[in-house]
């Protein structure tokens, strides 16, 4: 093979590369657990009167996260639930990633060698 | 644009083209279908947890999906849009992406003296957080300024209130043009500095999983 044809495998390899599971959920859970902590401690840290409410939309979330509130200890529950979320998130993303790009080379293939024939 | 130009020298260039159109267009329709399915799960906890009382605050995104409310019928209607929209933004932020990895795949191809077969072994995807940062960032940046326009053209700009809450976390935000433009550049700082975050743990891990960190 020349340094022509070389390049352009290491180009093909290079855009039409797999992406890693595991490491896109992980990086994703990551993200989104930090996010809903910040999130919740950004309104927690806000200077209100005593007795005033705090984060009345945000606490809706408790209706589908376990433990979740707009309080210091549901700050954590938020930093549990949003990785869940986050790696169940990144896990389907890079599959969806993946299985698109097998299908469209599949196809590819295929249509080729049709062509060949 | 310029200098990727300059910097991909030596590699293929209409192959180059010819695989980020067709990366974006991949990009597109996962995003297309991530969105709408996305919307049909949240539309379907709503209706099982709160039945005929469901869509409080979900019902609200009826004002720029255009026919979507609550209920099963308007879940397919605003999946379809959920779709569309996602689709369009999703091809233009890796289109972005892209022409803005120029520079890093021709430092890939220079250095990849092995390429792999991309169809029998391809690589494992590397992810360039500043590159994916600034186009996720510029996209959302501007999602958020253009549906504020939105609110303020179709007069409702005063009673918006839920959207106004976004000043908890962006300083500066209202529901006005001006308020839209300073809320777009707050946003794209967040997602940018998050893309970056995400790039770099992303890596990390692909690094550990091929034994390249011990």
């Amino acid at each position: 093979m020349n340094e022509s044809s070389l390049k352009d495998q290491a180009l093909l390899s290079a855009v039409f590369a797999k992406m890693d599971v595991l490491a896109m959920a992980i990086a994703t859970g990551v993200l989104f657990a930090l996010g809903l902590f910040a999130a919740t401690v950004v309104l927690l840290l806000q200077d209100v009167p005593a007795g005033y409410p705090v984060g009345q939309h945000l606490n809706e979330l408790q209706s589908y996260l376990p433990g979740y509130s707009v309080t210091w200890a549901g700050s954590i529950a938020g930093l549990l639930n949003g990785f869940v979320i986050g790696a169940i998130a990144g896990f389907f993303l890079a599959l969806f990633w993946n299985l698109t790009h097998y299908i469209a080379l599949a196809s590819m293939l295929i249509k080729t060698a049709i062509l060949a024939d | 644009m310029a200098t990727n130009k300059q910097a991909t020298t030596g590699i293929n260039q209409q192959l180059l083209d010819a695989a980020i159109k067709f990366n974006a267009k991949i990009f597109g329709l996962v995003s297309g279908i991530f969105a709408a399915l996305a919307l049909i799960v949240m539309t379907q906890i709503s209706l099982a947890m709160w039945g005929e009382h469901a869509g409080g605050y979900l019902g609200l995104l009826g004002v720029f999906l255009p026919g979507y409310t609550v209920t099963p019928s308007g879940t397919l209607i605003g999946a379809f849009w959920a779709f569309i929209f996602a689709s369009l933004g999703g091809s233009l932020t890796y289109w972005f992406y892209g022409r803005m990895l120029g520079k890093n795949i021709a430092n890939y191809v220079e250095k990849a003296g092995n390429a792999a077969d991309p169809i029998l072994k391809p690589a494992t995807l590397r992810l360039y957080g500043m590159a994916s940062g600034t186009a996720l960032g510029l996209a959302i940046g501007a999602a958020l300024f253009f549906s504020t326009s939105w609110l303020v053209i179709r007069g409702t700009a005063e009673s918006s209130v839920h959207a106004a809450l976004l000043s908890n976390y962006l300083p500066g935000y209202t529901v006005s043009i001006t308020g839209g433009m300073i809320g777009a550049a707050e946003l794209f700082l967040l997602v940018f500095v998050s893309n970056v975050m995400l790039a770099a743990i992303y890596n990390k891990v692909v690094d550990i999983r091929q034994g390249k960190v011990s």
